[in-house]
């Protein structure tokens, strides 16, 4: 077992299930919950759907936040295992570098760029994908799905957010630390047309996150138990740490099209250090609005498989 | 003796039919060993090619096909040493599951130890085939002569032995608090580097392979796979086998009194 994973620290800590304040508002949705669910205000035009999903994600949000306040002492554990993971790495990656000043074209610097985005991607992903996916998975399994799909709002977009876990930041901010540590070594100038591109990058890579999980998530529908292939795909993005440059061929093509963390870590990273070509960002963009659509036409199909608790 | 046989094959039995219903997912646990060694063996891998050299340390040298038989080796002695004690510990220290096991009249690190051997047979029978096809994949540098490698057997042993009960002792520190996870973190750091986990002793730093050898790390790590692979002397494997067995009695001592103390701070849930 890694290093990092072995102390199952994927594993969210326990969350109350608080339910979910009614919205009000001049867009509330109405109470008779067997009418048409998706896109509940889409008659008063698309600002105004927009503007309620916003709301409900807010209050989704604070009230996961105010449940984990209850778990402080939670962070400090989380910030303490990131930093002894990044020691590991850094460390390995510093002893080989003193017999080398290049791992296939990879300068010390630049793998540490690399390292960097990881772990922020790494910390945006578990606060804000994996408690969700996690819990969908056991509401499947258990027939709790049925509170979600009797809400009067999508059952995806109300699946996948209901939840954000915030001591998992932890990681993005040791992330963001050696970020900012990197580039000023690397002296990069940020300029704003390159900060568009990293944030554009890194919510791609993010919506490639979301729609890979939500697959898998939705295979529970049938199969029931998907979590061991959650470990797989973990397993798979631990080798994110490193160049991708390094691995035989056979695993750069499954880490391109099998478990896509080419879109994850290489890409955001190269957009960083100013490398990501026009062409390069236009297929990720394009990647992500693709896998997006694709997912979530899957969970609709998943959805039909649902049997419910008692059934 | 005969007593312990007969536990440890009772016990032995248990831990079989209850990995059976989970045959998955330990098989998924057994492939997480796989990933840590892998990458290691590439970052080297692309260290050889970029220096277009053997990596010459100060005391050895390692060419690609070195690296190879070197995490190679130790991605399988690692499988059969490693130990995750340290983490079920405290989980069944929080929930008090652990009460039942204290009123049974044999010590858990029996019943545990046997668990843990019988994860390692069923695992390794299954995982075998995947280890034949990477040594034909990666092409490791094998030893001139198998002297090393039957030596390395009982130090394997030895090593498996003076790993579980360090880290049961280490599992013991549940008694005190439960929230382990940072203790267990810095524990595998240590183990990275001072067991030669990430890259051969050889090419660390000298003072992290100076602090290697005075620390069991060294016995229940890379000690077995230098062994095996032709790289100590045979007066230093003697030796060396002879400190495992030092290593191992402190450990048994530094357990002992670890799991007495704590056993008098253990209060289950609801008590």
């Amino acid at each position: 077992m890694s290093e990092d994973q072995a102390s199952n620290s994927r594993l969210g800590s326990p969350q109350e299930e608080a339910d979910v304040p009614a919205v009000t508002g001049n867009c509330s949705p109405p109470t008779h919950a067997a009418e048409t669910r998706p896109a509940r205000c889409a008659h008063k035009g698309v600002g105004s759907t927009l503007f309620f999903h916003l709301r409900m994600l807010g209050v989704f949000y604070r009230t996961s936040i105010q449940a984990d306040m209850e778990y402080r002492v939670d962070f400090f554990a989380r910030v303490v295992a990131s930093l002894l993971g990044l020691l590991t790495t850094v460390g390995s990656l510093s002893i080989a570098y003193a017999y080398t000043d290049n791992l296939r074209g990879w300068t010390f610097a630049q793998a540490m760029v690399l390292l960097a985005v990881y772990y922020l991607m790494d910390g945006l992903i578990e606060m804000f994908i994996g408690p969700n996916m996690r819990q969908i998975s056991s509401q499947v399994r258990e027939g709790t799905l049925d509170f979600v799909l009797l809400k009067p709002v999508s059952s995806q977009f109300m699946a996948s957010f209901r939840m954000l876990n915030i001591w998992r930041a932890a990681n993005a901010l040791v992330g963001v630390g050696l970020s900012v540590y990197t580039i000023s070594r690397l002296s990069i100038s940020m300029g704003l047309p390159q900060a568009a591109m990293f944030s554009l990058t890194i919510l791609v890579g993010m919506a490639v996150v979301y729609s890979f999980w939500l697959v898998l998530v939705t295979l529970t529908f049938w199969f029931v138990r998907v979590d061991n292939i959650e470990q797989i795909v973990w397993q798979a993005f631990e080798t994110a740490r490193y160049p991708i440059e390094i691995y035989p061929s056979w695993l750069r093509g499954v880490l391109t099209y099998l478990v896509p963390v080419v879109f994850i870590v290489t890409v955001p990273a190269s957009a960083l250090v100013g490398r990501l070509s026009p062409a390069m960002l236009t297929a990720a963009v394009a990647v992500g609005l693709v896998l997006v659509a694709a997912a979530s036409a899957f969970w609709r199909l998943g959805l039909r498989s649902y049997t419910g608790a008692s059934a | 003796m005969k007593y312990w046989i007969a536990v440890y094959r009772v016990n032995l039995r248990v831990a079989w039919a209850m990995m059976m219903q989970y045959r998955f997912a330990i098989l998924i646990w057994a492939v997480w060993g796989f990933v840590g060694p892998l990458v290691s063996l590439a970052v080297w891998s692309a260290a050889a090619h970029s220096r277009g050299s053997d990596v010459v340390g100060a005391s050895q040298s390692f060419s690609r096909g070195d690296f190879a038989a070197y995490f190679l080796v130790y991605m399988i002695f690692g499988h059969i040493t490693m130990s995750w004690d340290a983490f079920e510990f405290a989980y069944r220290v929080r929930t008090g599951s652990l009460s039942p096991q204290l009123l049974r009249p044999l010590h858990p690190i029996h019943a545990d130890a046997s668990y843990n051997i019988g994860f390692k047979v069923i695992t390794s029978i299954i995982v075998a085939p995947a280890w034949v096809a990477l040594f034909v994949l990666l092409k490791p540098a094998i030893p001139d002569s198998p002297v090393g490698l039957l030596m390395s057997l009982p130090a394997l042993a030895l090593a498996a032995v003076t790993r579980y009960v360090w880290q049961y002792a280490l599992a013991a520190i549940a008694f005190w608090t439960t929230r382990v996870d940072a203790i267990n973190q810095f524990y595998f750091v240590l183990d990275a580097f001072l067991a030669g986990r990430i890259a051969p002793i050889a090419l660390m730093p000298a003072w992290i392979a100076a602090v290697s050898r005075v620390t069991p790390f060294w016995y229940m790590g890379a000690f077995p796979v230098e062994l095996a692979l032709g790289r100590v002397p045979l007066q230093s494997a003697l030796t060396g086998m002879a400190l495992q067995v030092v290593w191992l009695l402190i450990g048994i001592a530094v357990f002992r009194a670890v799991w007495a103390a704590g056993i008098k701070q253990y209060s289950a849930v609801g008590a």
